[in-house]
């Protein structure tokens, strides 16, 4: 690729716009300029996307930027350049336009160096307003005409606490705990900080449409294998091609010489230990299953879907023994917030309501900022429980009871729903006032926010489910919609591939769940349970990935490229997540006991949570998307006042 | 103030493409807004800021990376990059073909340490990410990019440690000796501080009896205390400035400590004196627009005076960061040169 050197003038600096196209670069699947939608190819390669017809303006930016920030030697300077950082919340960095307009921005709305913000919000004055005048009662509603199995019940709060009941057992949500190395939540009020009213006109849309660019990822992205290799061991990595290989033979059908495999990888692993002895067990498990039982078959143990009890246990010690979860939730609740920010009345409708572990967090925030709490209605919805039918109502008993204490308007709905599917728009509509999102009279519309956590990839095992669900969600015309989904490709390929995938992924899950236990153990018992029943939890999803196939493989994992598309396809323009959020989760998960190895990441305006280098969950944050011909970001502006 | 920065940037934009110019601005600037006057650093929201780019085990371009635990005490990571194995199915790797010598033949093996002025980027950032798979390309060679611990955090030695661990543990990985004689034929490679810490952990493996094919030293840190004339005559007018080195500098360094400290100045008044160790031969690439050229030539310099065998390669119109992006002779006749050092030690 070498260019004849240029006369001395420029002394061998000259450039070559056309090595870019020329250059196999780094074989990212980038073809020409234009096939990126026009990104630079260069920058992009480095995980930068500027359009090249706009690298100009974005120079210009830049400089514009520099002498905002004047020459970093002037005393006087310091402390802009102090307040950039500290207080500017960054946003999407990829996106170097974007990422300068901010600062630029922040930089105008605030024209002398602000004296730092304090770390937390002051204590907010009793509400002056008197509290929503709502239905003091409870009440049930009848089952609804619809799906056989969905049922409605409702529980409101009424506005002066009556004693709490006795049997209010504050364990099953995230209660604080003493600080015994646990990573506390929700009771940290400075761990969520609920912006200021500025900050809700930024609520930042991504500019780069997730169209063509997405489609190339999501082919990238199946290719891609991080892996983090903790044991090099041989026997470990024998053990590893003795899976593979039988995986192989599986995938081809000869079932022989997969059972022998099965066998050989039964005696390998007795001379394994810690994390890797456990995920070829699970996987070694999953592939007799499969083996020994080829036509499609409700596998005991295979889904979450056998024993919702059971599996509302194995989440809450998985909770327990890894930060997952409880990032998951905190950089979910943060979003909202955000996108809550200035509203007066709320709804959070929970995909997934379990025990309700997200949403203590969330009402403390809402609690304390600035001019007090909104009127605050959740809709919880799970699946059919036959065996406990009041488990849905009684997690929503329990967070009334909390709302007391705290002084928020709260009410409550519970959903049973065998699948995401069976939800209809009305369904999730305010009983009061009969409307979601149009509030009559002089009630300000309701600001919803949909959330789901785990719960998106399971639709994929029915063909349009997913759709329907988005559908459904974009009827309620909410302001946010958080998903947090693994990040990993568990859904596409052949059966090799997926295992190949699977494979590395739950070992680097297994992994971290070993230094974290250690550490709880040492810090207050116990962390060998939770462990232990994470790792049954964990098996199962395994077992669902490798020994099912059609609609009882539910575990349908796919990568974030992948969920952009969806999403985009669907109607939803992604919502960058910011560098608050971020460090906050950084800073939260350093306190986390056998929390050294855990990384959070930045990536095109979502947060990941990884073990190491490799992200395992991600969290990502959407709004519908402005009306075709519009401006999307002067909608979402326009929409925010 | 304002009227010399516009000269500056004018000079500046037009000794480099455009792109390269955006993408080393954009550094700059995001890095003023993590160095604090008191000497802590934004670390929350480098990372945040930071492009990141998972390992791959699928081929790309030939090449597959993979990060390993090196020191699961200290969390001490590396990524390597390898030449992808011969393997019937593209989509996946077998683990095991990963730790297989990619070449009966003797094949270099370099220890990559990426820049970041000690504070900044790790193995998984895009830009380095990049580089070292283009060694890979480049030579048939094994790379290990370590993740050094980095200051303020870390200071001196911490960073030669990791080096060093690193540079341990290669030796004793039996795939990592290659050709018919099982030799490591190793080389140590950074840009920047990486180019530091290759240098200070070249000198202990002089020191331990580890034997290193070469070094490759692409703009390395080195200062002093003495302000020299490429620093005052550059000042601020290619995306670096004095006072940016120093604060790095005084971030790195032992409490106390001032630039002719050793680590710094390895040639100046408190420098190990070489000439008796079997110190390994040096590739130097210094860029004319560098300001802090003349301590790289004084280093270059110094290796000579101790009779160490060192070639110089003086890129004239050269700024900072002429390697990360494939848009320039520099980046081109660079790589050959790194090429044509690493073929003919090996």
């Amino acid at each position: 690729m070498k260019r004849e050197h240029q006369d001395a003038v420029d002394g061998g600096g000259s450039w070559h716009p056309e090595a870019a196209a020329m250059e196999d670069e780094k074989g990212k699947g980038t073809m020409g300029a234009e096939e990126d939608g026009g990104d630079d190819e260069l920058l992009a390669a480095l995980g930068y996307k500027v359009r090249s017809s706009e690298m100009a303006d974005v120079a210009q930016k830049l400089e514009q930027l520099e002498k905002a920030m004047g020459s970093s030697t002037a005393a006087n300077d310091d402390a802009l350049v102090s307040h950039l950082a500290s207080d500017t919340v960054h946003y999407n960095p990829s996106d170097i336009a974007t990422w300068v307009d901010n600062i630029l921005w922040e930089l105008n709305a605030s024209p002398t160096p602000l004296a730092p913000r304090p770390p937390s919000p002051p204590p907010p004055p009793p509400p002056a307003v008197p509290l929503q005048n709502h239905h003091h009662q409870r009440h049930f509603d009848l089952p609804l005409a619809g799906p056989e199995q969905s049922t409605i019940t409702t529980v409101d709060l009424p506005t002066a606490p009556r004693r709490l009941a006795d049997n209010y057992d504050p364990k099953p949500l995230p209660a604080p705990h003493a600080a015994a190395g646990r990573i506390v939540y929700g009771s940290d009020a400075q761990s969520v900080v609920a912006p200021s009213p500025r900050d809700r006109k930024r609520m930042k849309v991504c500019s780069s449409p997730p169209s063509s660019s997405s489609t190339t990822d999501a082919a990238k992205s199946d290719k891609a294998l991080p892996v983090v290799v903790v044991d090099t061991q041989e026997a470990g990595i024998r053990l590893v091609h003795a899976l593979m290989a039988c995986a192989e033979a599986v995938q081809q059908e000869s079932l022989k010489a997969a059972d022998a495999l099965v066998k050989q990888i039964t005696v390998l692993n007795t001379s394994q230990g810690g994390a890797m002895r456990k995920v070829a067990g699970y996987f070694a498990e999953a592939l007799t299953r499969r083996i020994y039982r080829p036509q499609p078959h409700r596998g005991v143990g295979c889904s979450s879907r056998d024993s919702a009890a059971l599996d509302n246990i194995l989440h809450q010690h998985f909770y327990e023994s890894s930060p997952y979860l409880k990032f998951a939730h905190f950089t979910a609740n943060q979003a909202i917030l955000e996108a809550f920010a200035g509203c007066r009345r709320v709804h959070v409708v929970d995909f997934g309501m379990r025990q309700g572990l997200q949403w203590p967090a969330l009402l403390q925030a809402l609690a304390l900022r600035p001019g007090g709490p909104p009127a605050f209605r959740l809709t919880g919805i799970g699946p059919p429980q036959p065996d406990h039918s009041g488990a849905l109502q009684e997690v929503g008993w329990k967070l009334a009871q909390l709302a007391g204490t705290i002084r928020i308007d709260f009410r409550y709905r519970g959903l049973v729903a065998a699948s995401l599917a069976d939800l209809e728009p009305h369904m999730l509509l305010d009983p009061n006032t009969g409307d979601c999102s149009d509030g009559g009279e002089d009630e300000e519309p309701e600001a919803v926010a949909v959330n789901s956590v785990f719960e998106l990839h399971g639709l994929l095992a029915r063909p349009g489910a997913l759709e329907k669900v988005l559908g459904t969600v974009r009827a309620v015309q909410p302001r946010i919609v958080t998903v947090v989904e693994q990040e990993a490709n568990h859904n596409g390929g052949t059966f090799v591939e997926r295992f190949t995938e699977a494979l590395h992924y739950y070992s680097t899950m297994f992994d971290s769940l070993e230094g974290g236990a250690l550490a709880a153990d040492a810090a207050c018992g116990g962390g060998r349970r939770d462990q232990a029943l994470s790792e049954v939890y964990l098996g199962r999803q395994i077992c669902n990935v490798v020994s099912c196939e059609g609609v009882e493989r539910t575990e349908r994992h796919e990568a974030l490229a992948q969920w952009r598309a969806r999403m985009g396809r669907a109607g939803f323009d992604p919502v960058a997540i910011g560098s608050n959020a971020f460090k906050q989760a950084s800073m939260l998960l350093a306190l986390f006991a056998g929390g050294d190895g855990y990384r959070v990441e930045e990536k095109e305006g979502c947060l990941t949570l990884g073990w190491h280098t490799r992200p395992l969950i991600a969290t990502s944050a959407w709004r519908v998307a402005a009306s075709a011909g519009g401006d999307p970001i002067a909608a979402a502006a326009a929409a925010a006042l | 103030m304002a009227g010399s920065n516009e000269v500056n940037a004018n000079e500046c934009r037009m000794v480099v493409p455009l792109n390269t110019w955006v993408l080393i601005s954009n550094f700059k600037l995001a890095y003023n807004m993590l160095r604090r006057p008191d000497g802590t650093f934004d670390r929350h929201l480098a990372e945040f800021l930071d492009r990141k780019v998972p390992a791959n085990a699928a081929p790309v371009n030939g090449v597959v990376s993979f990060d390993i635990l090196i020191d699961r005490t200290n969390n001490l990571l590396a990524r390597i990059y390898r030449p992808a194995p011969p393997n019937p199915s593209p989509a996946t790797t077998p683990l095991a073909d990963l730790h297989r010598p990619p070449s009966p033949d003797p094949f270099p093996v370099i220890i990559f340490f990426h820049g970041g002025s000690f504070a900044h980027s790790s193995p998984n950032t895009a830009i380095y990410d990049s580089l070292c798979r283009r060694f890979v390309s480049l030579c048939g060679a094994v790379v290990i990019s370590v993740d050094y611990r980095r200051s303020p955090e870390y200071r001196y030695p911490c960073a030669y440690d990791d080096g060093w661990a690193a540079l341990k543990w290669a030796s004793t990985e039996p795939w990592l000796h290659g050709g018919k004689d099982a030799k490591l034929r190793v080389f140590l490679c950074g840009d920047s501080s990486g180019g530091n810490i290759a240098h200070h952990v070249a000198v202990r493996a002089a020191e331990s009896g580890i034997e290193v094919s070469g070094n490759i030293l692409l703009n390395p840190m080195f200062g002093g205390n003495h302000r020299t004339e490429s620093e005052k005559r550059l000042d601020g007018k290619y995306f670096v400035t004095i006072q940016d080195r120093d604060w790095y500098w005084k971030a790195y360094l032992p409490e106390g400590a001032d630039r002719d400290h050793p680590a710094c100045n390895p040639f100046g008044p408190n420098g190990v004196n070489l000439e008796e160790l079997p110190f390994t031969k040096s590739l130097v690439i210094v860029a004319g627009l560098d300001l802090v050229q003349d301590w790289q030539l004084a280093y270059a310099d110094g290796l000579k005076t101790a009779g160490k065998d060192v070639k110089l390669v003086y890129r004239e119109q050269a700024t900072i960061g002429f390697y990360l992006l494939p848009n320039t002779d520099h980046f081109y006749e660079v790589m050959e040169e790194i090429k044509n050092f690493v073929t003919s030690n090996l």
